[in-house]
């Protein structure tokens, strides 16, 4: 049965495979070229370090930067894309084309079962797939790391951009949208509708669970007098909320904070404060302690893990679908 | 044993009904004709056999088992598009075929194919004439070493020789094997030759049932004057009048009026007259 799988699903495999070495090769070449642009311009060690510590000639990180954002943003948008391309390509027309076309009819009326039928076609279109993707997000990884916090890295690990094509989340995207695409192609039984309900429908969906993740990772909290300097904002952690409390710990709502904050910043006679001054107010008008919640840099592999949990979990659900309605098709 | 019953069988599509009340049952080793006018239910009737549409009522079972989305291991079937994987050759379509199966024979389907003059084991299915996809298709039921063969119109496609090699094919598995076989098709000559039990489906019903020539004895051919049409008795099928001269076909004729003359019909015109019948019920307007 796999043999049958393969062989009807050969070129498409051809094609994957090409793509992956295409890639490789565009990738392995960008990459170097970049690494001569870095050295050449004196830039090495801005690539560890961040840019105000690093010694560089004047203008050549921002000429750098000119030059190469947008090709990283490209590299970066292909990942991030990818799941989609696999869905609309791969996963709407694997059963959408054949009761489209009435071949299904030839395999329903031998003896093998329809589940292993499809669950055979479903691991010859997926498994592939999904190797060209977790190679071509290696690739684009280990470029984008040559590039360091001259590149879009320097942003951390939680803007969309960065966090869609780390770790196992593309890999969640896409059984999402392969799923996705099988379903509806066994629903509607056309494969130019199941590739654009597909498509529009994984969108919308990857877009409405985005900000779900942040909420089902348990975060860590700061608590701290007003006057200290935090770095949550500077360490690439991902600030969730940020608030006043009160002497009794109680939070102080936003609107009063904010007015609080307005008081202090001029003194009882009416002129601005100084910067001590407006610090030791803030305590005695109420505001006495400072608080964040956060997920550090270090935890943004449990994100990683819940958003692959997500998709992967409704994955799950659609491939089920896909096998009920497939078993009552006829 | 039967190979095939059918009891109050009957699928609706939306508010439409394609097969309804149909019951009826395929003795084992009997060649069936299943015929009938376009739209009749014939292909319907076929792919429930084959697991591939679930009634909506009643119940068909083969071989004593009941069709539940699945074709039963002895039964093989010939779709009317003949759904092949065109982007294969022969031989791939061959062995992916046999690999879909448990009980397979790759030297039945070579056989078959070396009979059936003409096909090129290397060409892609594709590239293939309609008749030679048939051909192929057809001995590929054949590679499941059926008991029970459903063919849905094995022959529109066929040049008159290729029908007369696949027929043959087809009647020595008969011979060899004991297999029975339902086919649909509007060739009622070739039919024939080869069967021997007629179904005539109309409008999803069963009209008539039985060995085709106990069927072809039950009726008669009446030709006579036109004014005279009340001499008849019987159960009137169907009627083409002339000017002068009325061409009656009956069922369980009574003794023939003086002035008639009588013949027993040929299956041609058995089937010409109730496909006649079944197309004036449903346009009464273009009745004579």
């Amino acid at each position: 049965m796999m043999w049958v799988s393969w062989r009807r699903q050969r070129a498409q495999l051809i094609t994957l495979l090409g793509m992956l070495v295409v890639g490789a090769g565009v990738i392995a070449l960008l990459r170097s070229t970049m690494i001569d642009a870095i050295t050449s311009s004196q830039l090495a060690r801005c690539v560890t370090q961040a840019l105000q510590d690093c010694t560089a000639p004047d203008g050549a990180a921002k000429a750098f930067q000119e030059a190469w954002t947008t090709r990283l943003n490209i590299g970066q948008a292909v990942i991030l894309g990818l799941p989609a391309l696999i869905g609309v390509f791969i996963g709407a027309p694997l059963f959408a084309r054949e009761l489209e076309q009435g071949t299904h009819v030839l395999a329903f009326t031998q003896s093998v079962r329809r589940t292993r039928w499809m669950v055979s076609k479903l691991v010859v279109a997926l498994v592939p797939s999904l190797i060209v993707l977790i190679g071509l997000q290696y690739l684009v990884s280990w470029w984008l790391s040559a590039a360091g916090t001259l590149g879009p890295r320097k942003n951390g690990s939680f803007t969309a951009l960065n966090f869609g094509i780390e770790h196992v989340s593309p890999v969640g995207y896409a059984l999402f949208a392969f799923a996705l695409g099988a379903f509806l192609g066994v629903v509607s039984r056309r494969t130019l509708a199941a590739m654009t309900a597909g498509l529009g429908a994984f969108v919308v969906a990857r877009f409405a669970l985005s900000g779900l993740v942040d909420r089902l990772v348990p975060a860590q909290r700061l608590e701290v007098s007003p006057a200290t300097n935090v770095n949550v904002y500077h360490d690439g952690s991902l600030v969730l909320e940020t608030g006043y409390l009160d002497a009794a710990g109680q939070l102080v709502s936003k609107e009063k904070a904010g007015a609080l904050l307005q008081a202090c910043k001029s003194t009882s006679e009416g002129t601005p404060n100084s910067q001590e001054g407006f610090l030791a107010c803030l305590p005695q008008s109420g505001l006495s302690k400072w608080y964040a919640s956060f997920i550090p840099k270090s935890q943004a592999w449990q994100l990683h893990l819940v958003d692959l949990a997500i998709f992967g979990g409704l994955a799950l659900l659609l491939l089920a679908g896909t096998a009920w309605v497939l078993r009552r098709q006829s | 044993m039967t190979a095939m019953t059918a009891t109050a069988v009957g699928k609706r599509y939306r508010t439409r009904w394609a097969v309804r009340d149909c019951s009826f049952a395929v003795p084992e080793g009997k060649v069936v004709a299943l015929v009938g006018p376009n739209g009749a239910g014939k292909s319907t009737l076929l792919r429930m056999a084959a697991g591939l549409v679930r009634p909506t009522t009643g119940e068909l079972r083969t071989f004593g088992t009941p069709v539940d989305g699945r074709i039963h291991p002895d039964v093989s079937f010939l779709a009317q598009n003949r759904s092949l994987y065109r982007d294969l050759t022969v031989r791939e379509l061959t062995r992916a075929v046999g690999a879909m199966n448990d009980r397979w024979s790759t030297d039945r389907v070579e056989e078959v194919l070396g009979l059936l003059a003409g096909v090129d084991h290397d060409a892609k299915v594709g590239t293939l004439s309609a008749g030679a996809r048939t051909q192929v298709a057809i001995a590929l039921a054949l590679g499941r070493l059926p008991r029970l063969l459903l063919l849905d119109e094995p022959l529109s496609d066929l040049d008159p020789l290729a029908r007369d090699e696949t027929l043959r094919v087809i009647m020595t598995d008969v011979a060899d094997h004991g297999t029975t076989v339902v086919m649909s098709s509007h060739l009622l000559s070739d039919l024939r030759e080869v069967c021997d039990h007629i179904l005539l489906i109309d409008d999803g019903r069963v009209q008539v049932d039985g060995d085709i020539e106990e069927v072809l004895a039950e009726h008669r051919v009446l030709v006579g004057p036109v004014a005279d049409e009340s001499a008849v008795a019987g159960t009137l099928i169907s009627a083409t009048r002339t000017e002068r001269q009325s061409t009656l076909l009956l069922r369980k004729a009574e003794p023939t009026p003086a002035g008639w003359a009588d013949t027993e019909p040929d299956l041609e015109s058995l089937v010409m007259g109730y496909l006649r019948a079944s197309r004036d019920r449903r346009s009464p307007a273009r009745r004579r």
